[in-house]
């Protein structure tokens, strides 16, 4: 510890901390544009200067190079210092008499107006010239940081100026933005220093419709609720630089050396819980989803009405407008045999929210274009009704086509979405500002990968096979693997809740039991007979035998084996027999059913 | 005369077993009724029956209602509503098995003058090998409506005069042939 006095005030400042440091722990406002924790101290704005006293002399130094030593007595408002910051403010707003941050902060030091004469006129680089106080933070961070070294000072004096290599626009720079992050003054105009536009991130949780950073919590309630950081757009994982994020994180917890571990662990039950994938819009073109702006995903338009959201729960078309018309349109992509023939269940339930919200957040007219509304469930039909009550359209007729070709007045600028209403038997074309797509549900793109590694089946679709659909529901053929959830077939919250609840008292009651039962038939492989080709191995749908390259020989895991007798069928050597089911005793069965 | 409500029972019967027997006709049955054939048709406006109210008199034993109207004469085979419907049912040949089985038992309503193009242009075919327009033209308007073909004549001189209609018609080379074709086909439409 270092005892200092700050003024007045009994300071323990900690070995090798700067005086800027020390007194921002403390709480004592240093007024500074050009400290930031991830670069050097540097000393070029000058503007944290201070009076030291030392030894019965004072003088005056910039408190960010200033290294605390013990002793030492520093005033940061004495009349020398308050008049430097004067004189300072004074020479910067010569500099930069429009720029609002600079202006502000001569201001707060009592200088309205700069004595002094303006530099001549320069041509402007990348940085707006009406801005730059020429602290070189942004050629720091670029060059020391990032480590690419895109921008630097050109010329001396009054002509210094920030600029591209000769002045050209750079083909180094990776638009990471990291330069105008730091500028104090905000006067760096990206286009100029390469004419491209900083790469938004698409927020994968957020659909895309918001951006991201390269390190980001994955979605509020993540678990473990902790960030992660995407290689691919990481500054450090680019260049070998940055770390701006570690030297940010007080807890000292961001560590880029980490990588990714694959873990093992011993279970005794696996319940498989993959969950469903929202179906492709971009099959359906004559939806127009992505090359109408305002035609929505269900996914995408749940995002946006969520209190957590892009747009924190406002519901606004993209150019930012409040919608007068919706339209939500049911069964896209399921009870289609050209896409998902099945029924997807919950997309009545969603859409029939979508419109209860929207209708509550914006008053608009919901139109709702479905073949049947399917509202099986506690409290769901009365939900249906409500909706009837609140003034919902509803169209009995698939939505078939969606466009912006206007036919009247009253399309012009709209999405126009047509359907035959089959009640009345005419087609009509409902002029929106939205458009819903109410998606179906389909199983996840590595299910097959899924079921082979369980050895669990698929059924209709591809979703997992229960072992019985109703005596058995969260079980599968393979001992010891459930399943639960939208993953066994498309089902909604409350479904999926109890079904969970139902595969842990499942797996629970499989292992507390603490012992397998055996099937009274099983395979059994006879040593000495089996040549090792291995053929029962493969031939095994529950993956009970293995072959031991010791002996050389395959043999039989019996708490796995479900005596199904595949083995014993394609054995060639007649090694793999079934136990209690030998040829002996069937022969024997047979002797005795046929004697008198 | 209106037929019996048995009468069209049976005939609407008869007529379903016909489209069971176009391929995936059977599908028919699993119509839903999503009205995606009816909201897809260019020519729906027109019609006094959409497909989708097609199928379901076809299903209800109602026909005669889609006798009366111009429904199927006016399907532009264009296959929108085969491509699009969600229970995959071939729509356009279904339209194309009523507009045959329709003439065939001169079931259809006799002013409907898509018919009666029908018929002359096939026996156009029948006797030329090919389209006459001029002829055509010519019974059509006198078959349907004279005054209105009087109507046509300067459009008509337009188009003489730029060559794209012709007096008289030639009959095509090997007309045999194609006579005889069209007399197989019809011997195997008959054993059906």
């Amino acid at each position: 510890m270092v005892k200092i006095t700050i003024d007045g005030r009994k300071i323990d400042a900690r070995e090798g901390q700067t005086v800027l440091q020390a007194a921002k722990e403390a709480g004592i406002d240093i007024p500074t544009l050009c400290h930031h924790e991830s670069l050097d101290p540097y000393g070029a704005c000058r503007f944290c200067t201070v009076e030291v006293k030392s030894r019965g002399k004072t003088k005056l130094v910039t408190s960010c190079t200033l290294p605390v030593a013990e002793g030492q007595e520093i005033r940061t408002r004495s009349e020398k210092v308050k008049k430097t910051r004067k004189i300072l403010a004074e020479l910067m707003l010569a500099r930069c008499p429009n720029s609002t941050v600079i202006r502000d902060l001569a201001r707060k030091v009592g200088v309205n107006r700069s004595r002094f004469r303006r530099p001549p006129e320069d041509l402007a680089t990348i940085t707006d010239q009406e801005g730059c106080i020429l602290c070189g933070m942004c050629v720091r961070i670029c060059d020391d940081v990032m480590q690419v070294g895109a921008i630097g000072f050109e010329g001396r004096g009054v002509r210094r100026k920030v600029t591209n290599p000769f002045r050209e626009p750079s083909d180094t720079c990776l638009v990471c933005g990291a330069c105008s992050s730091v500028c104090p003054t905000r006067a760096i105009e990206h286009s100029r220093i390469r004419p491209q536009k900083p790469e938004v991130i698409p927020f994968e949780f957020e659909e895309g419709m918001s951006g991201r950073k390269p390190i980001y919590m994955e979605f509020a309630q993540a678990v473990p609720k902790v960030p992660v950081i995407d290689e691919d757009t990481c500054m450090h994982f680019r260049t070998g630089g940055c770390k701006v994020c570690e030297d940010n994180c007080s807890a000292e917890a961001i560590d880029h050396e980490m990588e990714e571990k694959i873990e093992e662990i011993e279970v005794g039950t696996i319940i498989v819980a993959t969950g469903f994938k929202l179906y492709e819009a971009e099959k359906l073109s004559r939806y127009g989803y992505k090359a109408y702006p305002d035609v929505y995903t269900s996914l995408e338009f749940e995002r946006l009405c969520h209190a957590s959201g892009p747009t924190m729960g406002k519901i606004q078309t993209r150019a930012g407008k409040k919608p007068e018309a919706v339209a939500i349109l049911h069964c896209i992509g399921s009870r289609d045999e050209n896409h998902l023939e099945y029924c997807s269940r919950v997309c009545c339930m969603y859409s029939l929210k979508f419109a209860h919200l929207v209708r509550e957040k914006t008053g608009a007219e919901v139109y709702n274009f479905y073949i049947d509304i399917r509202s099986p469930g506690k409290g769901y039909e009365e939900f249906y009704k409500r909706l009837l009550k609140e003034g919902v359209h509803f169209i009995r007729g698939k939505g078939t086509e969606v466009t912006d070709v206007w036919e009247t007045e009253e399309e012009k600028g709209k999405l126009v979405v047509i359907s035959e209403d089959t009640l009345l038997g005419v087609r009509r074309r409902v002029p929106v500002d939205m458009v819903i797509l109410s998606l179906g549900l389909r199983p996840q793109d590595d299910a097959d990968q899924v079921s082979h590694l369980f050895s669990i089946g698929c059924a209709q679709g591809g979703f997992f096979l229960e072992k019985h659909p109703k005596l058995a529901p969260v079980d599968t053929p393979s001992d010891g693997i459930y399943i639960a959830g939208a993953c066994q077939g498309p089902k909604d919250i409350p479904d999926t809740v109890a079904q969970g609840a139902a595969a842990a008292a499942s797996a629970l009651s499989l292992m507390d039991k603490g012992k397998v039962v055996l099937e009274p038939v099983r395979a059994k492989i006879d040593e000495e007979k089996c040549c090792g080709c291995k053929l029962c191995v493969a031939n095994c749908p529950y993956q009970a035998i293995d072959y031991n390259e010791e002996k050389k020989v395959s043999m039989v895991h019996p708490e796995l084996c479900k005596g199904c007798g595949t083995c014993a069928a394609g054995c060639p050597s007649g090694a793999a027999t079934q136990e209690n089911f030998e040829d002996v005793q069937i022969f024997a069965e047979i002797e005795g059913a046929l004697a008198e | 005369m209106p037929m019996s409500a048995t009468e069209v029972r049976d005939l609407s019967k008869e007529f379903l077993e016909h489209v069971y027997a176009i391929p995936e006709g059977e599908k028919i049955n699993q119509c839903i009724q999503c009205g995606t054939c009816s909201a897809s048709c260019p020519s729906a406006e027109a019609m006094e029956y959409g497909p989708r109210e097609i199928i379901a008199a076809l299903r209800a034993g109602m026909l005669d209602r889609m006798f009366e109207s111009n429904t199927v004469w006016l399907c532009a085979s264009c296959y929108l509503c085969t491509v699009r419907c969600p229970a995959g049912i071939p729509f356009t040949d279904v339209m194309y098995e009523l507009k045959r089985l329709g003439v065939k038992k001169g079931l259809y309503a006799k002013g409907t003058p898509n018919a009666v193009m029908a018929r002359i242009f096939v026996d156009s075919v029948q006797r030329y090998g090919r389209n006459a327009e001029m002829r055509l033209i010519r019974l059509f308007f006198m078959k349907t409506n004279p005054l209105k073909g009087v109507g046509m004549v300067p459009l008509g001189l337009k188009l003489l005069k730029k060559k794209r209609l012709k007096f008289g018609v030639k009959k095509i080379k090997g007309i045999e042939g194609l006579r005889k074709m069209l007399a197989a086909v019809e011997e195997e439409e008959a054993q059906r």
